[in-house]
């Protein structure tokens, strides 16, 4: 069905993804509720006396909103392909381990107590929503431990119950919160891309970068301990420290994530979900063509909620469901049938 | 005369007071094809992941060439042993080629990609396991028996001195059972190779084994109810298939009236119930060793 | 074991060289607008701005507003740049203003903090009471180059205020329950700007002191409070369908003073919502449903 993978095919395959991705990340900074024209925009920046409005939407607006939809989509998506490896089910995204309740909860934690102060011109949720993100998963990470032996349906216990327990805890603020910052927060907790510094993406991209990479050198041992870690260790694999490698480097760049965009779910659940079928569960191609595939899901899914009811704005969670869910559904029917054909 | 594996005193149990295994001892050594057989619940498995080192035992040691186990990281025992366990399904739609292939990990190139060698050691275990038709073929696909030889195949590819495999041929067919029983016999005899199978077929295992070792199950042992001073530790015994597989021992582990015949080397034993067409043919309850070997 | 220390060591290269590349901003030093002469083109993000905006003569000079400000009629037909709630950045960009006007909610807080990073002049006024008006009126005043206005402006809006206030100030204080939501039940609670109108138009909230600013409370409190009269702002044109969805709910509290004397109001929300220049407009209005003798209805 699938021939095993050659590094050449995956290279080829990478590059072509890569390229698409740049393509459509072109053609997205071109598209939004404002109509500029590139023509005009490239004619420069503008002079105080002459502003141009195009180039500031372009170059200021629109080309940092699509490089941090296209990191936080292939982040999401690389963290949903080793989720599932390591839980040895493809139904687990990046949020199932509390993440996205703790992420939650830092934020209206920062919201509500109204901090005035910014890190680097940028508001404290982002930094709350991170460690929020990060302290759930060693808590999480922590009473999976001790739950013992069967050590993957301990964390998914734990997981469930910290969400739950968290949840009430957000719903518990937000019913307490002034209307502004109620909104404040629901919007953030519906996802949202908006405009970043340089240096907010130099540092973001670096890290989702490098975590990518990380995951991509666990690829091989991932595969193995996706069939079963005893079997993985017979092989020959440190199945503890490769899970926590990846486990830590997978929650580290969704909390990087969910802190510059909020929580937006979908991607990490779908996108290697979908690439998986089309191309099979060798992770060292489901990797780096889900990063790519996330990266321009996200960025078509941002162009949309932008644009759809401009000059309002869709969440762009829901615009990822509406686009994925149907998308998916397709496809699984599509690629079931190739999958339970006879020989 | 080197001892591949070594279990000394080991006592295991999976809860507190309740060993499953009680001062086990005894040695394989380099090139042997070991049976393990015994009664259900005995504890064979947990023998065979304690022999992995899937399993750490509560008291005694294991000795992989001459070392203690726990010394050896993981990556180095999977260079020595090899573990063949109840097929399944996994989770992901890996092919049968690729699940072979992962053997190899360990010696994969810098950037995590198989080499030449890897390919033909993994084609080459296919050959052997009669599995390479289905190369391209998702695990979920093939039957049960088809996945027990790929998951062998898997085993081989490792390429290791010692191979530990539980009930390899449970699912298979009589072809393939026999085919899996020459294809261990020949790796021992051309590589050296030592062999533990866990095996409920006592009868292949007399054909193809050089020794048996069978568990009572420390529960159902002759002395577990005793005054609880024992000399040697009684749940078990090891040695030639001969002796331990005789007709007596085999009953009492398993509780049940066996008919034996001899066809050549070795004897083989059938199992007769109350029902069975045969039943008279088997012995009366075991009165005593003469006994039983006067009536064959 | 060596690609990853490359990895690391790629890292952070990448790190610290974007350190050096570009120094994170001292953003939101507020250099704030005034350093020119007086902006031509301004972008109101509030409709009680906007509403401040018009009022010191500075219609001509907006060039953008939010979706939801209607008033003054002039107003309605200016370019739109978003909704008070999702102001968008593109449209206000796409208007070329030289100021950029917003309240200091967080949404819009971030915004003009992301348009000052992008180098345009914007301010941020805090109108959470009246006292806050009248500093924002000044603050827009000055950074409008229209000081002499907003003067003017705020002595207009205190004599009007003082107007009602020496009207309703022999009076008897009148218990009034101000409900922002029926269901669930919510109030406005003594810290809000509503309250501070309930006072200024001679009545007494019948909320005492509470934890939120928009408590939601339960029947037994309405009860309990005994109001004299209930005031609910609604949507000018939804007043007449507004007003019998609240008769039919507030029929069963038949024990409240407010029910029993059919003392059931809806007012036009924007009136009072909007802490803008019409505040002395919407004291009155609040005034003549307390005081109906002493305002002619």
């Amino acid at each position: 069905m699938h021939p095993p993978l050659a590094p050449g095919t995956l290279l080829l395959r990478i590059a072509i993804a890569a390229l698409l991705l740049v393509l459509v990340m072109f053609l997205c900074s071109l598209t939004g509720p404002q109509a500029i024209s590139l023509k005009a925009a490239l004619s420069g920046p503008a002079s105080p006396a002459i502003p141009n409005p195009d180039y500031e939407i372009l170059v200021r607006v629109r080309i940092p909103r699509v490089i941090l939809a296209a990191l936080v989509g292939a982040a999401l998506a690389a963290a949903g392909v080793t989720f599932q490896a390591l839980l040895r089910n493809s139904l687990a995204d990046p949020y199932i381990l509390g993440i996205s309740s703790g992420a939650g909860l830092g934020a209206i934690l920062a919201v509500i107590s109204g901090f005035g102060w910014t890190l680097w011109g940028r508001s404290p949720i982002a930094v709350f929503a991170f460690l929020g993100a990060l302290g759930t998963v060693w808590l999480v990470w922590g009473i999976g431990r001790i739950t013992g032996r069967h050590h993957v349906t301990g964390l998914l216990l734990a997981g469930v119950v910290v969400n739950a327990f968290l949840s009430a805890v957000i719903l518990f603020l937000v019913s307490i919160a002034r209307s502004q910052h109620f909104y404040a927060t629901m919007f953030w907790l519906m996802g949202n891309m908006t405009e970043e510094d340089f240096h907010v993406l130099w540092i973001g991209g670096g890290c989702i970068t490098a975590g990518i990479v990380a995951l991509f050198f666990l690829s091989p041992q991932l595969n193995a301990i996706s069939i079963g870690h005893r079997d993985a260790r017979s092989i020959g694999i440190a199945v503890e420290r490769v899970e926590i490698a990846a486990f830590a480097v997978s929650a580290l760049i969704t909390a990087v994530a969910v802190s510059l965009s909020g929580l937006i779910g979908f991607v990490g659940l779908v996108v290697p979900h979908a690439v998986r079928l089309v191309f099979g569960p060798d992770h060292r191609q489901l990797l780096p063509l889900s990063s790519l595939v996330g990266a321009m899901f996200l960025v078509v899914a941002d162009t949309a909620a932008r644009v759809v009811v401009a000059p309002a704005q869709l969440p762009v969670g829901v615009v990822t469901a509406m686009i994925g869910g149907p998308f998916f559904l397709i496809l699984l029917i599509r690629y079931s049938r190739k999958v339970y054909s006879p020989a | 005369m080197t001892s591949a594996i070594q279990i000394e005193h080991v006592t295991f149990g999976y809860g507190r007071d309740k060993p499953i295994l009680r001062d086990i001892s005894f040695a394989v050594r380099t090139g042997t094809f070991l049976a393990v057989a015994g009664p259900n619940g005995a504890g064979k498995s947990t023998l065979l992941n304690i022999l992995a080192g899937t399993l750490t035992p509560q008291s005694g040691t294991v000795l992989l060439d001459a070392a203690n186990l726990r010394s050896y990281g993981v990556h180095e025992i999977a260079r020595k042993v090899a573990v063949v366990r109840q097929e399944f399904v996994p989770a992901f739609g890996f092919s049968v080629l690729e699940t072979v292939l992962m053997a190899r990990t360990p010696y994969y190139g810098r950037f995590g990609f198989e080499t030449r060698a890897d390919r033909e050691i993994a084609a080459q275990a296919l050959e052997l396991t009669d599995t390479a038709r289905f190369a391209s073929r998702p695990l979920a696909n093939l039957s049960a028996g088809e996945r027990q030889r790929v998951f062998i195949a898997r085993a081989l590819a490792q390429d290791t001195p010692t191979l530990l495999l539980d009930e390899p041929t449970s699912f298979l067919d009589f072809r393939h059972q026999v085919r899996i029983y020459d294809l261990l016999k020949s790796i021992q005899r051309d590589k050296g190779t030592t062999i533990v199978a866990v095996t409920h077929d006592i009868n292949l295992a007399a054909q193809y084994c050089d020794e048996a070792l069978l568990l009572y199950g420390f529960a159902e042992s002759p002395d577990a109810a005793g005054s609880g001073r024992s000399a040697k530790p009684p749940h078990y015994c090891i040695g030639e298939v001969s002796d331990v597989l005789a007709p007596e021992a085999v009953e009492r582990a398993f509780k049940v009236r066996v008919f034996s015949g001899v066809v050549g080397r070795e004897r083989f034993l059938l199992p007769l119930g109350a029902m069975a067409k045969d039943t008279d043919r088997s012995g009366p309850k075991p009165a005593g060793p003469a006994a039983e070997r006067e009536r064959t | 074991m060596t690609k990853w220390w490359l990895l690391l060591a790629a890292l952070a290269l990448w790190l610290v060289s974007g350190y050096a590349l570009v120094r994170p901003q001292e953003a939101d030093a507020e250099p704030g607008p005034g350093d020119r002469q007086g902006p031509d083109r301004i972008v109101s993000l509030a409709p009680n701005l906007t509403e401040i905006l018009f009022a010191l003569g500075l219609g001509e000079k907006v060039v953008g507003v939010t979706q939801d400000s209607d008033y003054p009629p002039a107003a309605a037909d200016k370019p739109k740049v978003g909704s008070f709630w999702q102001p968008s950045v593109e449209a206000v960009i796409a208007t070329r203003p030289d100021l950029i006007v917003t309240l200091a909610f967080e949404q819009q807080k971030d915004l003009a903090r992301r348009l000052g990073r992008m180098g345009y002049d914007r301010l941020v006024v805090d109108i959470e009471s009246v006292g806050d008006l009248f500093r924002a009126i000044d603050a827009v005043g000055q950074a409008a180059g229209a000081e002499a206005e907003a003067r003017e402006l705020s002595q207009s809006i205190r004599e009007e205020v003082r107007r009602v206030r020496t009207a309703t100030a022999d009076a008897r204080r009148v218990k009034v329950l101000w409900v922002v939501q029926r269901e669930p039940l919510r109030v406005a609670g003594r810290d809000t700007f509503i309250n501070e109108m309930i006072e200024l138009a001679g009545g007494e909230n019948a909320i005492g002191a509470t934890l939120y600013k928009y408590p939601p409370i339960g029947a037994e409190e309405v009860i309990a409070t005994g109001p004299e009269v209930i005031i609910e702002p609604a949507m000018a044109q939804d007043a007449t369908e507004s007003r019998g969805q609240a008769l039919s709910y507030w029929r069963r509290f038949t024990n409240v003073p407010a029910v029993r004397d059919e003392r059931i109001r809806v007012i036009d929300g924007d009136l009072v919502s909007r802490l803008g220049p019409r505040l002395p407009a919407g004291i009155e209005a609040i005034a003549k449903c307390l005081r109906p003798e002493l305002f002619g209805e």
